[in-house]
């Protein structure tokens, strides 16, 4: 898609190219609803364009039936949110049976998260992904940080299971293949270059951080798991080294998030290394923010007389390893 | 008496939300400690209904939105009545008239009022009288006989009650400690008032509303209550405010093709299936 960008550097009119590839699937442009805070996308389409984003990622789909976790499960912390759902959801079959028709009408591109608890659910659930109207990629949520203690839930902890997931999935399906990552780790070179290896198409970073708060009147935790993800602009520096430092271990595309809420947010992911931006919590504030994300996003690619969105990826990182788009 | 568990998409559902600029027109300090603010935003006060929500985008804080429940929609403005408690409402309480902030409004579903000329009894502990002022001039301007039953644990917690006065319903009080109206609670009330009567309403905090759908299960009373839980999102996207819920009920949100899945309860969303559920349809403490 290109959009025009009226009559700038000397009179000439520039069009940007705002496309991006992730690993396979082109977006029309780099800003995508996050996982979890998007459910199917019916819910801000009462009250916003949503084809405004490039992709909307869905609510991560289980194999079983999931009740999820009790209540508190949201709780506000000073610069973002605590959530700890639990993966509540009517599992895979009631997905394919109710849910999966209506995204054919979802205004733009979908992205399939998928969940599980062992690397057979995951390539299970994910091999019937592949192929619902609208859906052009498939993301792995194996950083869940909700479900611990339900197996050691966390794949993302480790480079070898991580890829054992991924390599699983890829056997299944045609789509590109996106592993999200964890920031709650030592170290996430090792994990990622694990999983390029078994053959993701994509990373996307980060999930949210391990975090926790306590009612101090009541003397308890405010989350009825205890422990939560925090998400929102508290963890936005925290997310961006994360991309910085896949990027330069990586060369598959990074789609980068945590607390983006503006267009300057957004380009700070870029130019650590994101090919494409995911925005979450801050849709619960300003469900326009992908439209202010997206169009920050094109005027600085004109603004540095660049004719593609793309060239924005590593600006800031000498050690990206990524390939770069010649402009 | 037993009535129909009411269809998903009867007169309850909810429909016209819309994401506006409100201005902020009046700023009322109602009691120690609360405040009644309008805004004006024509779309919403035309379209809100007892029990309904807005999402305030409160300047100055981080998301997520502050969700308040509409106190009074006319004169083409929306009333919160809210308590500053704690940084958004801070906030909220310190904006000045002129002020512009994004409202969601109107969101949830809605009380069903019952037919025309029958009795209901609201019944409300605290701030939970806030979806009764627009319910209350429903059941006036429907000729019913409505009566609204206020409680609180003092008399400096007991606000709004005036207004409902004003509107032409009855209204009876009681504290906790006997420093307002009567000694007791709003469920003493309502076990010697409520019978007869055709429909009970509550909104009010949680151990209130058990007690109450306890008493109207108990006696055979069609109830409905508006419920409360922290939000996330508002909008029904991200699954934070869930209540348990009959497996099978109508607002049931996880298994509604599998009624034969031998669970005991169900989840559904505050936000988006709520705020108001009927009593036989809750699950409390499963």
């Amino acid at each position: 898609m290109t959009v025009d960008q009226g009559q700038v550097d000397q009179g000439r009119p520039l069009q940007i190219d705002s496309s991006v590839d992730i690993g396979g699937a082109r977006l029309k442009n780099p800003v995508i609803a996050a996982s979890g805070c998007y459910n199917r996308g019916a819910e801000y389409g009462r009250v916003v364009d949503v084809s405004g984003y490039g992709a909307i990622t869905i609510k991560s789909i289980t194999r079983e039936p999931r009740l999820g976790n009790g209540m508190p499960r949201v709780a506000g912390t000073p610069a973002g949110m605590l959530n700890a759902i639990g993966l509540q959801g009517a599992g895979i079959e009631h997905f394919l049976a109710n849910e999966a028709p209506k995204l054919a009408s979802v205004p733009t591109a979908v992205i399939a998260s998928v969940a599980g608890f062992t690397v057979d659910e995951f390539a299970d659930v994910a091999a019937r992904m592949d192929g619902i109207a609208n859906v052009v990629a498939i993301e792995l949520d194996v950083s869940c940080p909700n479900v611990d203690g339900e197996s050691g839930a966390c794949f993302a902890a480790d480079p070898a299971a991580t890829a054992a997931v991924v390599r699983a999935v890829k056997r299944r399906v045609r789509l590109p293949v996106i592993a999200k990552l964890t920031p709650n780790v030592a170290d996430l070179q090792p994990i990622a270059r694990a999983a390029e290896a078994a053959g993701a198409d994509a990373i996307s970073l980060i999930n949210s951080v391990r975090g926790m708060a306590i009612d101090v009147v009541r003397a308890r935790p405010m989350l009825a798991n205890a422990i939560g993800g925090l998400t929102g602009p508290a963890i936005r520096p925290v997310a961006v080294a994360a991309v910085w430092d896949v990027a330069q271990a990586v060369k598959i595309p990074i789609i980068g998030m945590g607390g983006i809420e503006s267009g300057r947010d957004a380009l700070e992911f870029m130019f650590a290394g994101a090919t494409a931006v995911s925005i979450g919590t801050a849709n619960f504030r300003d469900p326009q923010v992908h439209v202010r994300v997206l169009r920050a996003i094109l005027d600085e690619t004109a603004r540095r007389g660049f004719n593609s969105v793309r060239a924005l990826t590593g600006l800031a990182n000498p050690d990206f390893a990524g390939a770069r788009v010649a402009t | 008496m037993s009535r129909p568990a009411p269809k998903k998409n009867s007169v309850m559902a909810s429909t016209a939300a819309a994401l506006d600029m409100a201005t902020l027109a009046t700023r009322e300090y109602s009691a120690p400690g609360f405040w009644c603010l309008g805004f004006h935003a024509p779309a919403a006060a035309a379209s809100a209904r007892p029990a309904q929500f807005a999402a305030l985008d409160i300047p100055g804080a981080f998301a997520p939105r502050l969700p308040l429940g509409i106190w009074t929609a006319r004169d083409e403005q929306i009333g919160f009545l809210f308590r500053e408690w704690g940084e958004r409402t801070r906030r909220l309480a310190q904006l000045q008239v002129g002020a512009q902030i994004s409202v969601i409004a109107p969101l949830g579903n809605a009380f069903e009022a019952p037919p025309r000329g029958r009795r209901a009894v609201m019944v409300a502990g605290g701030l939970g009288i806030v979806p009764f002022w627009m319910l209350a001039r429903d059941l006036v301007n429907a000729g019913s006989d409505a009566l609204a039953v206020i409680g609180a644990r003092t008399s400096q917690l007991l606000v709004g009650a005036e207004l409902l006065e004003r509107l032409g319903v009855r209204v009876v009080l009681c504290t906790d400690d006997g420093s307002a109206g009567r000694r007791g609670s709003v469920l003493d009330i309502v076990r010697e008032l409520a019978q007869p009567t055709d429909e009970l309403y509550g909104c009010g905090p949680a151990a209130m509303l058990r007690a109450l759908c306890g008493f109207a299960l108990e006696a055979g009373l069609p109830c409905q209550v508006s419920m409360e839980e922290t939000f996330g999102c508002s909008m029904g996207t991200c699954w934070g405010c869930v209540v348990p819920v009959r497996p099978g009920s109508a607002q049931a949100t996880n298994y509604p093709k599998a009624p034969d899945e031998r669970r005991p309860y169900d989840f559904a969303r505050v936000c988006a299936d709520g705020t108001v559920f009927r009593a036989a349809d809750l699950v409390w403490n499963p």
